[in-house]
Formats: structure tokens, sequence, C-alpha cells
């Protein structure tokens, strides 16, 4: 990628110098979805960075008064509560902006860990024959382990350590993210292996080979551009699956601690008041859903603009 | 052709060496994938190509060709043998020497939409070798891949294209201007026009022509098409089933086969003018090729020699010089055979030869 990017271009007479990355964007522009996708994500990350700016209220404090608790909770939309409270009477919008903004969070950064993960594995094992075997039968390991229990069994060892040494926020932020980015790379490592065979026996590879270009350049410059488009579409379900596992874990209550708002949270305070206050499902639901869709078609779009055979159509 | 002339007197020196070359490809096979045989796709083959010439290679598909040439310049790890280059020795070369040795020898292969990262543009292409072996600036690489590009006839606008968008003509140049790039002594060309057009495969190969005559090129010219390799090369070597089973100029060659086998692809080769045509006899040959895992025994060719003798089943023939210049590996050429040889390859005529394969 890095090496795609800088097409020596100091061409003075026949054409401007031009970045790929112009290409790419150029061709990513064509792209109704992914432009539509695109919006809608920047909408949302405004959302939560810019809107707890805009509507300050708490989302964690409660009314002082036992009387304000009890008439303040579970209510409906009005104007000053725009999307209602729930049952500790607190801001359901101000809950939805901070909790956004831990679910978008724990979306990229474990879609990063699992990507770099897999790719690593998967580079790995496919060029390097001798590392093929012992590579993937820990892949087939991680794939045959039960995910869910291990994820609690990790978040109930490692919570409490990591919340005294690091503070509670950032340490269940640390272990999720972890967690979640090594229970989820292997089917990218499986992908990104068999594209390297495939790719390896293929001729420019042999080209390169006698021009003498190292492994490492070799894999950087020839190997990994051409595997970025299924790593591409794995890294953008990988975000949409990172948040819906954050979620479960929240959901189950092995997430982030109770008063420390995510989406996933939010989902499951709501699902207990499902038939009173159907809202207060939907709205973290909907949040969810759009992000996951909104990334997949940026994903979708980023592939094809990368693929210089594509480009242009 | 003032080179063939030279070729004849056989004083140029000689830049590359092949003793006793052999790439084994293993088969593992069983349970326990243990190795149970090897592919002799490379079995011994030995010949030297001087400094300026074209040394064609010809032979029928799946005879070791592109294989040989790959582990000429060290693209396999060669089982057995040595080759030198310019007076280094390259098959058992630690990487860090060989990677040193690398700009001497380059390669144009057979496939240009395969040979070319189609995510890579046409001056990342031609510049990978020179950010690989030379310290140049950015504008110095710039201005030696305008330099390749003229080179090979690629119009200079064409710098930030994709593969893709070349026709195969143009591809094909691609792949020689970065064979080009580092100033390479020897390039081996791997069927470097197999997948062109017609027309196109003559601007390739002037082309070719025309850059050795610049650049005093060493060209090892892999092919299976005769007439190109007629035109192209000074020497010509026919490989069968991973040996050389003769080598020789070309002329001589392609007026006198000595070897059989040789006979018989010759006589493959398509006459333009219709009448004479008509008149060509052609030695088909029976059989299949034998499987490269388990060749026969004694001689490679003695399943579906039109000449075969009893000693040719059983006894390998030596590959020796024949006639000066001329290399072979026939027993109807041996020694103590030279009256039998004369009167039924090198005196009779095709057509004798045609009916005695007949009867």
């Amino acid at each position: 990628m890095t090496d795609m990017a800088k097409p020596a271009n100091t061409n003075r007479a026949i054409r401007p110098p031009r970045s790929q990355w112009w290409d790419v964007w150029d061709q990513f522009k064509t792209h109704k979805g992914a432009m539509f996708g695109a919006a809608v994500f920047v909408f949302i990350v405004l959302f939560v960075v810019i809107g707890p700016l805009i509507w300050q209220v708490s989302p964690t404090e409660m009314p002082q008064k036992a009387l304000d608790l009890i008439r303040g909770k579970n209510l409906g939309p009005s104007w000053e509560h725009p999307l209602g409270t729930d049952q500790l009477a607190r801001d359901v919008l101000a809950r939805m902006m901070a909790g956004g903004k831990v679910s978008l969070a724990v979306g990229l950064v474990a879609m990063v860990i699992s990507i770099t993960l897999g790719t690593t594995v998967g580079v790995l094992a496919g060029y390097f024959r001798r590392l093929d075997g012992p590579l993937m039968r820990l892949t087939d390991l991680f794939l045959a382990l039960p995910l869910l229990p291990l994820l609690l069994v990790m978040v109930m060892l490692f919570r409490d350590p990591l919340g005294r040494m690091l503070g509670i926020e950032v340490g269940t932020f640390l272990l999720i993210v972890t967690a979640i980015g090594i229970t989820s790379w292997m089917q990218c490592a499986r992908i990104v292996r068999g594209e390297v065979i495939a790719l390896k026996e293929r001729e420019f590879v042999l080209a390169a080979r006698s021009i003498g270009t190292p492994p490492i350049r070799m894999v950087l410059r020839h190997i990994l551009p051409n595997v970025m488009s299924p790593v591409m579409v794995a890294a953008t379900l990988g975000i949409a699956g990172a948040i819906i596992t954050e979620s479960a874990l929240s959901f189950l209550g092995l997430g982030f601690p109770p008063d420390f708002p995510t989406w996933g949270r939010l989902l499951a305070d709501g699902a207990d008041y499902l038939q009173d206050q159907p809202l207060r499902v939907i709205w973290p639901g909907i949040a969810i859903s759009l992000t996951v869709l909104s990334v997949n078609y940026i994903g979708d779009g980023l592939r094809d603009a990368l693929d210089p055979r594509i480009r242009g159509r | 052709m003032g080179r063939a002339m030279l070729d004849a007197t056989n004083t140029q020196k000689t830049l590359v060496t092949v003793r006793g070359l052999k790439m084994y490809f293993p088969i593992h096979s069983g349970f326990l994938r243990r190795h149970t045989g090897d592919v002799k796709a490379v079995d011994g083959v030995s010949f030297d190509i001087y400094e300026g010439e074209t040394l064609g290679l010809v032979g029928e598909s799946g005879c070791g060709k592109s294989t040989c040439g790959r582990a000429l310049i060290r693209l396999y790890e060669v089982t057995d043998g040595v080759v030198t280059i310019n007076g280094k020795e390259i098959a058992k070369a630690n990487p860090q020497d060989l990677r040193a040795m690398r700009p001497t020898m380059q390669m144009v292969f057979q496939d240009p939409q395969a040979s070319l990262n189609p995510r890579m543009t046409l001056a990342s292409i031609i510049g990978e070798p020179l950010i690989e072996h030379t310290k140049m600036t950015k504008a110095e690489r710039q201005a030696r891949i305008y330099e390749l590009m003229d080179a090979v006839g690629l119009n200079r606008s064409f710098v930030n294209r994709y593969p893709h968008e070349f026709s195969g003509g143009q591809r094909q140049r691609i792949g020689i201007a970065r064979a080009l790039a580092l100033n390479p002594k020897f390039i081996v060309c791997d069927e470097p026009i197999a997948a062109l057009d017609v027309s196109i495969q003559a601007q390739v190969v002037n082309l070719l022509e025309e850059l050795q005559a610049r650049l005093g090129l060493t060209y090892l010219f892999i092919s299976h098409d005769l007439s190109m390799v007629r035109h192209i090369a000074d020497r010509v070597a026919v490989m069968y089933l991973g040996k050389v089973v003769e080598l020789g100029p070309r002329d001589a060659i392609f007026a006198d086969p000595l070897h059989p086998y040789t006979e018989a692809l010759l006589s493959a080769v398509p006459e333009p003018d219709p009448s004479l045509e008509n008149t060509r006899e052609r030695i088909i040959l029976k059989g299949d090729v034998p499987s490269p895992a388990n060749p026969p025994k004694g001689c490679n060719f003695c399943t579906r020699c039109p000449k075969v003798m009893e000693m040719c089943r059983s006894i390998e023939p030596t590959y020796r010089e024949v006639q000066p210049g001329r290399f072979l590996a026939c027993h109807l050429y041996d020694q103590n055979n030279t009256s039998a040889g004369s009167t039924s390859g090198i005196e009779a005529s095709q057509k004798h030869v045609q009916q005695g394969e007949l009867q």
C-alpha cells in the first residue's frame, strides 16, 4: 500500500504529478452506496463526538431526590429529553452519544487488532512454507474454541486486575478490544493465506524474485496490495462483528461497568422495558445497524476503488 | 548476420557455463507424505552460451525448457549442477551474493499479463529493479524509466498507467524494459512471444534483436516456435524429457539434423511455399512423451525413436561433441557405430527415413 502511494511522479511535460490516492478518491466518489455510507458514518461520528458539546446533559447523573427519580424515570420523548429517560431518570440522548463513542472506538480498535493479527498470520503461513503447518494448526485451534465462554472467562479473570492497574474504564476498554481482537482474526488469516499461496505462484512474484527483491519487500510491494480486497471486506465485517460482540458482552453484563453507557448496554437495559418503552431498544438498535451498514458500504466502495482494474468503469 | 559467422569460429568469450544442471521436483505421497520420487524436469544439462549470441532452446511442451531457464538464473533451488554466469557461480551461491549477481541476469516471461503486478503503475514496475539495486534519486530514476520506455518503444505518457490498460505487445515491452533496467548481460527469454498475436510477435522479436545489437546482450531464447528460433538464434539446443539431445549452430542443425528427435521436430515446421509444402514429408512420432517422474531406461527417446536400436533401451547415450561445435546424445553416432549412423542418419534423405519408419 505505501509503495503504491508514491508512483515516481516528477513528470513535467506529459502529465501532471498525481498521487494514486486521487484516482482512488475519484473512483470512490462514483460508488453511490459508498458515498451514502460515508455520509451516514460521518454523521454518526459527529453525533458522538460533537453531540455532547451541544447537548450538555450528563449521561450518568441521576436526580438527587428520590421523588425526582421516581417522577423522571422511564419517560417518553419530550422537549426536555428528546429520546426520553431510562429507568434511573438518565437522559437517553446523552447516553446514546456517550455509548456511541465507546462502541465505535471498540469496533475500530478491535477490527484493527483482528485484521493485523489475521493478515500477519495469513501472510506468514502462505509465504513461508515452513510456518504454514504450525500457524494454520494454531488458527484451527482458535476456531475450535467456543468463543463466548472464552470471552466470559477472560473478562472474569482480567477485568479487575486491569481495572486496578489502568483505571476501570481504560482497563476494561483494553481488555474488551484485545479479547474481541484475538478471538476474531482466524477467518481473515485463512482467507489471506489462501490468497497468498495463489499469488506466490504468479509470474510477477517470480519476476520480482529474478530482480532480487527480498522477502519483506516482496510481501509489502507485491503480496499485500493484491490481498487488499478480501482483507478490506474482512475489515468492514470485523467492525460490525466487534460492535455486536461488545453489545453481547455488555448485554450479558460482562462488558463495561453497569453505569458506563455503550450501545450494547443501552440495548440490554432497554430490553427489560421492551413492552412499555420499545423506543429505548429501537434507538441503540438503529445506531448499531446504521453503523454496521455504512461501514460495510464504505468497505465495498474502498475495495472497488483500490483495484486499478475496476477503477474507471 | 555477422554474429553467426563469428560463432562458427568459436573464438568468443563464454558468458554462461552450465554443467550437469539437475532440477528435480520431489513427489510426496502416502499418509506420511514421504518422499517417494522425483519429477526430473531437468536431468543433467550441460551447455555454454557465448557472449553476444542467442542460444535457442527448443523442445515440445513439458520437456523442461522453461524449468531449465528458470533454474539457470536460480529462480528455483537447483538439485545439482554448476552454473556460472560471467565467471561467478550461481547455482550454490548464498542469498547475499546471489542478490548482488541479480543485475547481470534477467528474465522476460511468457505471459506478459501475469508477469506484471496488476496494482503497480508502469513507472513503479520498471522502477522496481532500480529501487532494489541502485541508489538513484527520484529524478534520476524517473529519467532512467523514461530512457527505458524510449528504448522499448513505449510512449512516455503511459508512465502512470496500469498493466491492464495495455495490449499484449505493449505489456511484453514493459516486461522487456524491466529486464533491461539494470543493464544485464544475460537475459533468459522464456517464450516471450508465445502469448502474442503473430503480427505483434514480429515486433517484439525485432525489438529483442535491435536491443541485442545495441546493448550487446546475450539471450537464452526458449521457444517452441521453430521458425522464430531459426530467425533469431545463432545456435540451437534441442531438449527432450529434461535432457539436451542435440546442440549446434543454427544453420547446421536446420540443414542437417543429426538426432532422430531433431529430425522429427524440424519436419513439423510448415513450409510457406505451397508446392513445397505438398511434397514435405513429416515424421510423425508415435506415442506420448514418457513421464519425467519415470523416464525410460537407456535413452530417453527410445520409446518413440524411429531408428531405435537394441542398445538404446539399456545404455544411456553420452552427450559429446560429434563434429566441431555440434553436440549430440545418440548411439547412432557412437564411435563403433559410425558406419551405421552415417548411412541411416546423415546421408539418407528424409524420404528414406519416412519409409523406414512406415515399414
